[in-house]
């Protein structure tokens, strides 16, 4: 990349940022009605996702089509391994299209309503969303699915779920396990500078996708410590493989915690719920992000870090706005987005 | 007028809700009827009473295509003995297609499971290559041992070093002896009593495991056999699901017959969902339909319609032009440079279609800057041979070719050969300069022609003030008039004197005020802008016209290639010198051939149809019955 690209991608990374709300205002939407969210995240983004003042106007999708306009610029500039790789990294919003599909067609929801919930990716799409949707069974779906770019994903899926039970909470979590392990081994393609930096923010997100895996396999669903250990993703820094090892042959939650190292303890010490210590870990990953995208120079890790950061605040708002319109109480919206603590 | 889309009139007709298949069957077999979905916000009937009938329509598509795929003979072509099918009979078929797939889809599962076997199985096949050398009694692989366990077979090499680290966790090794396109081959031992722990690992690992009979106690060789029996039963299995699944689509023929014929004849209803708004029984579609077939619709409705309705013919008003569909004139002769036209764009309403212009002046283009009397031949015999396989290209090259031929013998020019024929005119390399000249009045030509065409579709556009004052306007034609002047007087005289700077100067104004009119924004940005837009409009006319120079520089540069062929053959000797003639030829023909029809192309487009052809119309889509 030339210096005046990287002139150019680094300004914009620069102006987006100044799109993103930050977490506690973010946190602070749960309190007010619609319209004021809506006024003031028009008034934070300059109107970028063109959000109308009464929120009728298909809000959700607005928010994911904003963030993918934002994405198409910043790619734009990286070619060969680089841009391969962050356009994988997009799949991120993908991801839950996919996930959405495959629990409503195994749960038997109207199509019309699998139609409704669907996120349109534009050019970044790599599911048929339509004939997907239009598929009269789940193994016609699945077997659609193993023609795409997720077959290795699908293949790996159908078989957690034909052989562990039809669990479709274990489902979601191998579909999240292989996109990390794909993204992780796509970092070996890109140069070390950049793999370097970007390991600062994957390392963080790979820790706490472990550790509260490995405490749900463990302690809800009973499973084995070797098997827990096996259906986690890559391993992080801190949480290194000989460390989850032994966390595994912990017997309770307070043991994990309090064999956990630092900063992981101290964050988590006092929670009792792992949905509250996902909560936790997740701010502390997204902060690491922020700082990334705000103070650092690597360009692909900061485009990455503002993947990060424009998914999670995508689907913060989409959780406030739908519970708003809704009419669900404060508690239930903060249950939603993950503060139930 | 010949060169203008068709004229079009609106049709406003209301009739009653149980008329409507019938008139949209009728509409259909007329195919004039292109529907209009938008309405009016204020257009007082709202609901879509056809919504529903499409979606069933739809879904029952789906459902037939997906089975139509497996379907070994083509079908009937829809017989319309039976003209409406109900919404009742389309939700009755699609049950029965829908029950038809369930089967169809168990049945495609079950062949997915054993062709999934047979990969399974050749992956421990490929595990016992590696054992077939020890002559290992592998029945030991099965027993459960009061100590040991061991496990053989493959698992993804991506997963193997998880799968390594999870297995200490109960105490098992685990060791790859060979590894292949992603695929490792290993053998997994450990305690007894943890080996159920270690089974749903191995499962979560997608391992799959070398199965040895139990009554089996014998060499590798011997289980690779057992495993070729298997494959080969596996296969007649797979033969018997799919004669099964033909039989029983076979069986269901009539229905999907059925199926297909009601789809057909329910299309033209169902594709008019959009366009239809009722209210009660009252009914409402909104189209465009060629002003000639105006009475023969009114005819054919009164003759069908069983029910009193009401139809309104009217020409479109100029704030609709934008949505009446451009219908144009039939001409096989034009329809391959009709294709080229659309690429551009299609002909807006009331706008010139300029097909025939673009196909008179590219061939004679072509011609101008590949005249060859043997590489036209060859060109025109070539776009024959394609006629079969692609019409249209057949056409263009043929007419390419006779131009390129007709110039050659102007030039005296075959094969290259300058002086093997008397040139009609004169050779392009004995006067260059007169030939550059020639090129710039034909490009002057060229634009004067398109000012005059974008003067008359602005006017008919109903843009009277773009026509008058713009720069595509008599304003910019006046400016181009001047320019042509200025050049003329250059040339001829050397002088410019105030007769051209008023000449010049006197339309470049109107362009730039009308600019001003359009323009918003701060004064300076205004100034800015217009000033701008007056200079690009200046230079863009000086450009486009020397643009035109390629048409006198491509004819030399034609000449100058085969002097180049020539020379590099005139230092060999005679076989050689054939040789090298033949393959210069061919090189000239495929390489300049295609560098000419390109540049022709990029004339026409960005010198031609910029300047005067918005293409910004919409294409007629008429409501039809398909077969």
């Amino acid at each position: 990349m030339s210096g005046f690209t990287s002139q150019y991608l680094s300004t914009r990374l620069d102006l987006f940022s100044g799109r993103l709300i930050d977490y506690p205002r973010l946190v602070g939407f749960i309190d007010q009605d619609l319209e004021r969210i809506l006024a003031e995240v028009r008034a934070i983004t300059g109107n970028h996702y063109d959000l109308d003042a009464s929120g009728s106007n298909d809000v959700e999708s607005r928010l994911i089509r904003g963030a993918l306009e934002d994405f198409r610029v910043l790619i734009r500039p990286f070619s060969g391994n680089e841009r391969r790789y962050l356009r994988f990294a997009i799949r991120l919003f993908e991801l839950a299209n996919l996930k959405l599909l495959i629990r409503g067609k195994f749960s038997g929801v109207d199509n019309a309503e699998i139609r409704r919930q669907l996120v349109d990716l534009g050019d970044f799409a790599d599911l048929p969303l339509s004939r997907l949707v239009e598929t009269d069974d789940p193994h016609e779906m699945l077997r659609l699915l193993e023609t795409t770019a997720y077959a290795g994903i699908v293949r790996q899926a159908r078989h957690v779920y034909e052989e562990q039970g039809h669990d479709l909470f274990l489902l979601d979590a191998t579909i999240d396990r292989s996109f990390f392990i794909d993204l992780e081994q796509r970092t070996r393609f890109l140069h070390d500078e950049d793999a370097a930096f970007l390991a600062r923010v994957m390392d963080e997100l790979l820790d706490r996708y472990n550790l509260l895996w490995l405490l749900r396999y463990r302690f809800a669903y009973g499973l084995s410590p070797a098997r827990s250990f096996y259906l986690l993703t890559t391993t992080g820094r801190k949480l290194n493989a000989t460390r989850l090892m032994q966390l595994a042959k912990l017997d309770s939650i307070e043991a994990v915690i309090a064999a956990l190292p630092e900063p992981y303890r101290g964050r988590v010490a006092g929670l009792a719920r792992i949905s509250d210590m996902e909560t936790v870990m997740e701010y502390h990953a997204l902060t690491i992000a922020a700082d990334m995208l705000r103070t650092e120079s690597n360009l692909v890790a900061r485009t990455f870090s503002y993947i990060l950061l424009r998914e999670a605040e995508a689907r913060f708002l989409q959780a406030v706005i739908k519970g708003k319109r809704l009419e669900f109480d404060r508690e239930l919206i903060r249950q939603a987005v993950g503060l139930g603590f | 007028m010949p060169f203008t889309p068709l004229a079009m009139k609106k049709i406003d007709l209301f009739m009653v809700d149980t008329d409507t298949p019938v008139a949209a069957m009728t509409l259909a077999r007329m195919g004039v009827l292109h529907p209009q979905e938008e309405a009016s916000p204020d257009f007082p009937l709202e609901a879509f009473p056809a919504a529903r009938y499409q979606q069933v329509h739809h879904d029952l598509g789906l459902r037939f295509d997906k089975i139509a795929g497996y379907v070994g003979k083509p079908f009937a072509p829809a017989t319309s003995s039976r003209e409406n099918v109900t919404l009742e009979q389309l939700q009755e078929l699609d049950e029965q297609l829908r029950t038809l797939w369930v089967e169809v889809s168990e049945f495609e599962e079950q062949l997915r499971r054993q062709r999934e076997r047979i990969a399974t199985i050749r992956q421990m096949s490929g595990s016992l290559q590696r054992f077939a050398a020890l002559d290992l009694d592998l029945s030991r692989l099965r027993r459960r041992g009061r100590f040991l366990r061991i496990f053989v077979g493959t698992v993804p090499s991506p997963n193997l070093d998880q799968l390594r680290r999870a297995l200490t966790l109960s105490g098992f090794l685990t060791r790859s002896f060979f590894s292949s396109e992603g695929i490792d081959h290993v053998v997994v031992f450990g305690a007894s009593e943890q080996h159920q722990d270690v089974q749903e690992v191995l499962n979560s690992a997608d391992f799959r495991g070398l199965t040895v009979p139990d009554e089996f106690s014998g060499s590798p060789s011997r289980l690779q056999r057992d495993l070729d029996l298997e494959v080969t039963a596996i296969k007649r299995k797979i033969e018997a699901l799919e004669r099964e699944l033909d039989s029983l689509v076979e069986g269901n023929f009539e229905t999907l017959q059925h199926a297909r014929d009601c789809l057909v004849l329910a299309r033209p209803y169902a594709s008019l969902a959009g366009a239809l708004r009722g209210k009660g029984r009252l009914v409402s579609l909104q189209g465009w339909v060629p002003a000639r077939y105006e009475a023969e619709i009114r005819r054919r409705l009164e003759q069908n319609l069983a029910c009193p309705f009401h139809i309104e013919f009217a020409d479109p008003e100029p704030a609709e032009y934008s949505s009446v569909p451009s219908v144009m004139p039939r001409s096989p002769f034009l329809k391959p440079f009709q294709m080229l036209v659309r690429n551009f764009g299609i002909p807006a309403y009331r706008e010139i279609d300029p097909t025939g212009a673009f196909a008179l002046s590219y061939v004679l283009m072509f011609g101008m800057m590949f005249g060859d009397i043997g590489h036209g031949a060859v060109i025109a015999i070539a776009g024959l041979g394609l006629w079969k396989r692609f019409p249209a290209a057949s056409v263009v090259a043929v007419l390419a070719g006779i131009s390129s031929m007709g110039f050659g013998l102007v030039y005296g020019s075959l094969f290259g050969y300058e002086h093997v024929i008397e040139p009609l005119w004169m050779s392009p390399m004995q006067d260059p300069v007169r030939l550059l000249l020639l090129a710039v009045i034909w490009g002057a030509g060229f634009i004067l022609f398109g000012n005059l065409l974008s003067i008359r579709n602005l006017w008919a556009a109903g843009q009277p003030e773009e026509a008058l004052y713009s720069g595509k306007g008599v304003a910019g034609l006046a400016f181009y008039l001047a320019l042509c002047l200025v050049a003329y007087r250059l040339y001829s005289a050397g002088r410019f004197g105030w007769l051209e700077t008023l000449a010049l100067t006197l339309p470049l104004a109107v362009i730039m005020w009308s600019h001003w009119r359009h323009s918003s924004g701060q004064l300076f940005e205004r100034v800015l802008v217009v000033f701008i837009e007056g200079l690009e409009h200046v230079i863009s006319n000086i450009s486009g016209t020397l643009s035109f120079l390629r048409v006198a520089a491509f004819s030399l540069n034609h000449i100058a290639l085969a002097a180049a062929v020539f020379a590099i053959a005139g230092m060999l000797d005679t076989p050689g010198h054939i040789v090298t003639v033949v393959l210069g030829n061919v090189f000239v023909i495929v390489l300049e051939g295609a560098i000419v029809a390109i540049q022709c192309l990029r004339l026409e487009y960005y010198e031609g149809f910029s300047r005067f052809f918005s293409g910004n119309g919409r294409a007629f889509e008429p409501l039809k019955l398909e077969s």
